[in-house]
């Protein structure tokens, strides 16, 4: 294992009130988180009451409140920072289920190519831009897994926009920019949106849609599991321009999924009803036309899309970030759901 | 040499038709020469599907005659329908493996 | 004593081989030198290596059946290919050695109950076989198409190995320089040194059955000239006409118990790759296969000769046909998956040749998209300048973002899917639900029919079959000359 790069002075993270943003500023700032560091943060947040939260964390956080798809944005972001030593930028900001189509291109593609221009131009020394799985498809077979380099197949507007982003990346290494990529397939932990939320109730009351047998699988990764990732990414001094798969050591059933998360419910004192909802395999087709559908006449919606992509099977291998990084996934799957489920009691949440 | 066919079946009409569409630079003698190739092949093929080849064959001979073979051409070549699309596939398939084995220097328009 | 095309001798022989391919010569060598009076029928005509250029027009024409235009209807239509000559597939093919996977031998014990099918047993066979076609990897220098193969893949680190061939080489020889140890060269003449007899360009046209056995065997000559009927009587037959001619007879015969009804391929899609130099050797196969991915998908190489080329460009040839003067800095490449679907072969009475279907799954489909593009990125990962897929509409590739409109304009119903391998169609194993055979090839329902070629293979291996064809006819033919000693 090649020795790391040390923290650096400033570490630029946009999306920072996203689930992601908020976890990796929470380590950075802690006293006692394996990934805490020294240095100033400086923060982009798309709201402003974000912003009041941030500033309030530490006076090492510096938080500029913008809308990334805006190129004065990320002027506004990396201003002054040319003079310091080491600037690293971690950006995770991004939208996954928009109000509408044309928000994927804006934030996705264009803000990334924005954030790429102005971390050139400061001089940055590393970034790590946060990928998706979304522009590699699905597996044609249940037992396919994809390795470290694949061809594109984008999955509808999502994957193209994180497809063209992934594009600008490979412009910006062209131009010299020390830029690398972390894919995290679907994520989960404290601090998770309301439809994660919504995933724990089905499951509970015994309905969460088990399609086909529920024998896809499916990768996942803990946000703990994901902040090593992309860490390990900043800091192991690789070259430029390389992609690493971080998720959970394996992937997951469907059923297996199901099963874990209502054990863990029942650990946490919940009462789980069995799981009943079994459809054919045929409906998430039907729910994946829809969506193609809606997504063509520019509405989005986002409970077609989740159907959809339920009876898809979106599986990938670690073994590279295992090798160049020295990454090594710590928390199970049914740690992981616990330690949501605690935090969504903490928080108040009702599942 | 081979014999040049003198386009008595419904499938050699539509061949050569489809070939000089394909491959406008194609003299006639080698074309005619190909479609003989193809109208051979055919007729080795197993049962049912040299059944079927004859069968789209007819149709598709009687519809030129009526609408003109350029359009019929243009329809079966971008109609997705099954087993009618396999039919211009087939005459193709049969006639550039054959052109370019026999001829190698051949250019993409047919020209020699 | 070779073989003859025109029958003189007594019309009787102690065993009956239907076929004489990698079942079929391997199956009359055995039991030829276990003492038996052993005929085969070959359909097609006896050509020499060598006569004729490999992977030609005039190959296709005298050594493939229907001059290779042979197709499962389907949507997508699926083309194969059958070798119809003596020594059939065998003489035709790529010459790549695969040994039976153990994860496919068991498969096939464990669910189609087979008996004594043990891998140990099997790939002693295979180490036998390997001795007697000289299976051996290539000495000298590899052709260009090959290393491409090789190159791609180990710039992204997928798994890939050279796969061996059954060739023999002059010291030190090149790909090139290969000598096809095919059945003509090698368990042929075996059996003919045992006293084995061989009748070509004969077809059976009938096995007449009396009381749960065949007794005679009807045969028409397919030369022209040579008209007269013949009848062979027998006591034991095997029938070793390939995976799309051995259910055919059966069914004939009125043996036709899950006969037929699981036909099994590899499907494959392929594309063609132009680089900056030469890379095209028209009468050589790449010998490299890349098994990252396996047993879903695999990719290889293919001939590509002109006229290949030329066809592989069909599909788009408004877009892609500007590279056919180019063939030499061209060559073929393929991306084969083992299959969820099926097929049927299915003799229709008074028709010479039987219907033969396929279907194609949605994860098939899909799997196919998933191997080409996969395909399709080692190729620029090698070097290649363009990539033109082989199906319509396919985009011209020639940097990772076509990949993506690649992806989206594939469709398998739009693709020229074809398959070289055919197995399935007579499965062996003592579960009666799903095999025609018993363990050993003896066909359930008849006392004296066996089966002996690749129609044995519960489902295709996901790997060249002609080793576990040629294992299991050995293994079989073995267990029948056992059976009958002392």
């Amino acid at each position: 294992m090649t020795q790391q790069l040390a923290t650096p002075d400033v570490t630029v993270i946009t999306g920072a009130g996203g689930w992601l943003g908020t976890g990796l500023v929470a380590a950075f700032l802690s006293d006692d988180h394996e990934y805490q560091r020294a240095g100033r943060l400086r923060l982009l947040v798309r709201d402003p009451a974000d912003a009041v939260t941030l500033n309030a964390a530490s006076d090492r956080v510096e938080v500029v409140v913008g809308d990334i798809s805006r190129a004065d944005t990320a002027l506004d972001l990396f201003r002054g920072l040319h003079d310091v030593d080491s600037v690293d930028v971690i950006h995770t900001a991004g939208i996954i289920h928009p109000n509408k189509m044309a928000d994927f291109d804006a934030v996705n593609h264009q803000g990334t190519e924005h954030i790429l221009r102005a971390a050139e131009n400061a001089g940055i020394r590393r970034m790590v831009h946060v990928s998706s799985n979304s522009p590699f498809g699905t597996n044609a077979d249940v037992t396919d897994t994809f390795g470290h380099d694949e061809p594109f197949h984008p999955y509808f507007g999502y994957g193209r926009s994180k497809m063209d982003a992934e594009l600008r990346v490979h412009d910006a290494v062209d131009r010299g920019l020390n830029v690398v990529m972390v894919r995290p397939p679907w994520f989960y932990g404290p601090h998770q949106p309301a439809r994660q939320t919504t995933f724990f109730t089905l499951v509970r009351t015994g309905r969460f849609p088990v399609l086909g047998g529920g024998n896809q699988r499916r990768s996942m990764v803990f946000i703990d599991n994901l902040i090593e990732g992309i860490v390990r990414a900043e800091l192991t001094p690789t070259a430029p321009g390389l992609g690493w798969w971080i998720a959970d050591e394996r992937a997951y059933t469907v059923s297996e999924i199901v099963e874990t998360v209502g054990c863990a419910l029942t650990a946490e004192g919940y009462d789980v009803k069995a799981n009943r909802l079994k459809l054919p395999n045929v409906v998430g087709d039907i729910a994946e036309r829809v969506d193609a559908f809606f997504q063509r006449i520019d509405k989005y919606n986002q409970q077609f899309h989740v159907l959809g992509e339920m009876n898809k099977t979106i599986a990938v291998d670690i073994s590279a970030a295992q090798r160049d990084l020295g990454y090594s996934p710590d928390v199970s799957l049914s740690d992981g759901m616990r330690r949501s489920i605690q935090w969504c009691r903490e928080q108040g949440i009702e599942l | 040499m081979r014999a040049p066919s003198t386009l008595s079946t419904p499938m050699a009409r539509f061949a050569d038709a489809l070939l000089s569409v394909d491959l406008p630079a194609l003299p006639v003698a080698p074309r005619r020469q190909t479609v003989s190739f193809i109208d051979e092949r055919v007729q080795t093929m197993p049962s049912v599907p040299r059944f079927g080849v004859k069968a789209i064959g007819v149709g598709v001979d009687v519809l030129s005659r009526l609408f003109g073979v350029d359009r019929v051409i243009s329809l079966v070549t971008k109609l997705p329908i099954p087993l009618l699309a396999e039919y211009p596939r087939l005459i193709r398939s049969l006639a550039f493996a054959y052109i370019w084995e026999t001829w190698p220097a051949t250019q993409t328009d047919g020209a020699q | 004593m070779t073989a003859t095309n025109e029958w003189t001798a007594t019309n009787e022989c102690e065993v009956l081989i239907i076929g004489s391919g990698a079942g079929g010569a391997t199956t009359a060598a055995i039991l030829a030198e276990a003492g038996h009076d052993v005929l085969i029928i070959e359909e097609g005509p006896w050509v020499d290596q060598g006569e004729v250029v490999p992977f030609s027009l005039e190959q296709m024409d005298r050594q493939y059946r229907s001059g290779g235009v042979t197709v499962a209807l389907g949507i997508p239509s699926i083309a194969y290919t059958e070798g119809r000559c003596a020594g059939g597939g065998t003489e035709v093919n790529s010459g790549l050695y695969r040994r039976p996977p153990e994860q496919a031998i068991a498969r096939w014990q464990r669910d189609y109950a087979i008996d004594d099918f043990d891998a140990g047993d099997l790939l002693s066979i295979c180490e036998e076989v390997e001795e007697q076609l000289t299976v051996q990897t290539v000495p000298g220098e590899h052709t260009r198409a090959s290393e491409i193969l090789r190159d791609g893949a180990a710039a992204l680190g997928w798994q890939h190995d050279e796969s061996p061939r059954w060739m023999s080489y002059p010291e030190g020889g090149r790909a090139v320089d290969g000598q096809r140890q095919s059945m003509t060269r090698t368990y042929l003449p075996r059996a003919f040194a045992a006293g084995a007899r061989m009748l070509t360009e004969h077809r059976l046209d009938r096995l007449v059955m009396s009381g749960g056995a065949a007794t005679s065997a009807q045969l028409s000559a397919t030369a022209t000239g040579v008209d007269q009927p013949t009848t062979i009587t027998f006591k034991s037959v095997f029938v070793c006409g390939g995976a799309i001619q051995t259910p055919a007879i059966l069914q004939r015969a009125g043996l036709r118990h899950r006969v037929g009804r699981t036909l099994a391929v590899h499907p494959t899609v392929k594309l063609a790759a132009r680089f900056d130099e030469n890379v095209n050797t028209p009468d050589d196969v790449p010998v490299f296969q890349v098994k990252e991915f396996a047993p879903g998908i695999s990719f290889g190489g293919s001939a590509s000769h002109p006229g290949l080329v030329a066809l592989s460009l069909t599909d788009n040839w408004r877009e892609f046909g500007a590279a056919v003067t180019a063939w030499p800095e061209l060559a073929i490449y393929y991306a084969a998956i083992t299959s969820q679907g099926r097929g049927w072969v299915q003799a229709i009475p008074g028709v010479r040749d039987p219907i033969v279907t396929y279907r194609l799954t949605k994860r098939d489909r899909a799997l196919l998209g998933q191997g080409l593009a996969r395909l399709a990125l080692l190729m620029l990962e090698a070097g290649a300048d363009e990539v033109y897929p082989s199906f319509k509409h396919a985009p011209l590739v020639r940097n990772r973002a076509d990949l993506a409109k690649m992806t989206a304009a594939f469709a398998a119903t739009r693709a020229s899917v074809m398959t070289v391998h055919l197995c399935s169609t007579a499965p062996m194993g003592e579960n009666h639900k799903r095999t025609a055979t018993n363990s050993f090839g003896k066909v359930h329902g008849a006392s004296n029919v066996w089966v002996n070629d690749a129609a044995l293979l519960p489902d295709a291996p996901g790997v060249n079959p002609q080793a576990s064809v040629m294992a299991i006819a050995i293994r079989n033919a073995r267990r029948f000359a056992d059976e009958r000693a002392g």
